[in-house]
């Protein structure tokens, strides 16, 4: 457990001396900027868009940091050899795999809990308290984090950094369009029907997580949803990274 | 396992590297390699780049499986974790994560290392004192120079205790101090007991330190045995300097030479040493003159480049291609 925890500790420190801390700072800019903006333009829709806008803003800044900061991270390793000092040791694999994985939630979870104390801040200045629906979409944009970062290591765990960041992109978007390749397949019918079918389970259905429009209408979502959303992301994340870790106990490090 | 018992056993051990698009041609980086470590020796692993030196290190630190055969270290698969807890490791151009301070480094691999907690703090000062880094022990090893890198890379290995060293290249782009640091402490290490496996292509850095050899060429393993066995195994040569005499004259004589090399007017040739006599007599009935005879020692770097000489060209670069 102690290596576990050293090796997730680590992950965090190297995040937050590499800087990546900034898109708080760039966060908390944009939104202040955005709301002298807003403030000139608008008055009955003041919260909407701030909402709107802060919560999307929040999840592009923390996605595409998600993406960055895990695709090409074991691949990162097994390039530069640091993965050569530390898989020696009498840890698993597996086990520094999953370490590296949980010190990277670790660092987006601290940055959106920063980001989300700006927000909540910058909401209260304007005598606008988030209500549960904002609380469920961040909430949810955890497990959208869980998940993006699950595919990120699924692909770094055998591709070259770039070509795992690409994919990682890819299915990112591919994952909120999965839905409505669903529905186009069902309409076609036949093999398309089957295709769109398959696709649609084998990719993460990334729009079930995004609960940032219903937050943006003050709508709560049921309780039942929320769970069924989580626990559908949680699980495929899981799957995600189960399948990496037999991939890369099994690879050569040339 | 008893304490006579090799620490390291390897059993015909092959590996081969897939190559191409459709991975379809083979490097055969290693084939069928038998060798023991004992416990307690310091055993080398000479060949030149390319040999499978690295390949052979990597399959026994479960980094790349090998083929076919079978390895062992401490009687157990280089997959068993605990066995770890025994041994460190330094690899080829190690690099640790230049984010941290080397102190902050060799703390991760003490708790990686399964040092208890308690015990961290005492053990990385003990080893930073030991790899003479105490000063730049707080500094970010991104301002490290290549020689403090090699040493916090021998400090993280040895910062759990390990019975067994296993270094790959260490004294490798070293200037000489910084090899005689690492040699230093590599004697240190066995005077403690602790078994080294050792793999270099410096024949010097091989000769000073280790008991026993294993020269690889291609692959394949072509000398192996205890240093002063190999050398003692080598026929004696003398070097003569002779004058007065052309070399064809010389490569006519009934006594078989080792080399006949014409300088500045002299011949400087190469015999066997139990044939010196018969060669001075005939060189003097021929009316040459002899300037000089001096006995050669043979040493390790002889031994290689003959085994070198014998694998022809079997001793290419990084191991035989097949489609």
């Amino acid at each position: 457990m102690n290596a576990f925890l050293a090796t997730a500790w680590n992950g965090f420190r190297e995040a937050r001396r590499n800087r990546v801390t900034v898109v708080v700072g760039a966060f908390a800019l944009v939104t202040l900027l955005l709301a002298t903006l807003v403030t000139q333009v608008t008055v009955v829709t003041f919260r909407r868009v701030m909402v709107d806008t802060g919560l999307g803003l929040m999840s592009l800044i923390l996605v595409f940091l998600s993406i960055f900061l895990s695709s090409g991270l074991l691949a990162r390793e097994i390039e530069r050899r640091t993965i050569f000092l530390v898989v020696t040791k009498p840890i698993s694999r597996s086990m520094f795999l999953w370490a590296r994985f949980a010190g990277n939630l670790l660092t987006l979870l601290v940055l959106q809990a920063v980001m989300t104390a700006i927000f909540v801040a910058e909401m209260s200045l304007f005598r606008f308290p988030l209500g549960p629906a904002v609380w469920a979409a961040l909430g949810m944009l955890v497990v959208e984090l869980f998940v993006v970062t699950t595919i990120g290591f699924f692909c770094s765990s055998f591709l070259g950094q770039t070509v795992s960041a690409v994919v990682t992109v890819g299915l990112y978007f591919a994952g909120h369009l999965s839905g409505d390749l669903y529905r186009f397949g069902q309409k076609a019918g036949g093999v398309a029907s089957t295709v769109g079918r398959a696709i649609y389970f084998a990719l993460p259905n990334l729009d079930r997580l995004n609960f940032r429009s219903l937050a943006t209408y003050d709508v709560v979502p049921t309780l039942d949803v929320a769970l069924k959303s989580a626990v559908s992301g949680l699980a495929y994340g899981v799957a995600l990274l189960v399948v990496a870790s037999l991939i890369f106990e099994r690879r050569d490090f040339k | 396992m008893t304490s006579t018992e090799p620490l390291i056993r390897l059993e015909s051990v092959s590996k081969d590297y897939r190559l191409g698009f459709w991975l379809n041609r083979r490097v055969h980086a290693l084939r069928e390699l038998t060798l023991d470590v004992r416990p307690g020796e310091v055993f080398g692993l000479l060949g030149p780049n390319g040999a499978g030196k690295s390949t052979t290190i990597k399959i026994l630190m479960n980094l790349v499986r090998a083929s076919s055969g079978k390895a062992t270290l401490f009687g157990q698969p280089p997959s068993n974790r605990q066995m770890r807890r025994r041994l460190g490791f330094v690899p080829e151009n190690p690099a640790p994560y230049e984010y941290l301070t080397g102190r902050e480094f060799l703390s991760l691999a003490a708790s990686l290392g399964e040092v208890p907690r308690h015990e961290i703090r005492a053990r990385v000062d003990e080893v930073l004192a030991a790899v003479n880094m105490e000063k730049a022990g707080n500094l970010r090893i991104r301002r490290y120079s290549k020689g403090m890198i090699q040493r916090i890379a021998i400090g993280q290995a040895l910062v759990h205790r390990p019975e067994l060293l296993i270094l790959d290249e260490p004294t490798s782009g070293l200037d000489p101090l910084g090899r005689k640091l690492v040699r230093d402490l590599i004697l240190s290490e066995r005077r403690r007991g602790t078994t080294i496996l050792f793999s270099s292509h410096i024949i010097s850095d091989v000769e000073a330190v280790c008991e026993r050899v294993a020269v690889l060429v291609g692959g394949r393993l072509v000398r192996a045995g205890s240093v002063s066995e190999l050398l003692t195994n080598q026929v004696p040569v003398a070097e003569v300097v002779v004058e007065g005499i052309t070399a064809e004259v010389v490569q006519a004589l009934p006594t078989p030479l080792h080399q006949v090399e014409a300088l500045d007017g002299r011949l400087r040739v190469r015999v066997a040493d139990d044939q010196v006599n018969q060669f001075i007599g005939a060189v003097i009935a021929k009316g040459g003159r002899v300037r000089q005879l001096q006995p050669e020692r043979f040493s390790l770097e002889d031994m290689f480049l003959s085994a070198l000489k014998e694998a022809g060209p079997r001793g290419t670069v990084g191991g035989e291609i097949s489609e």
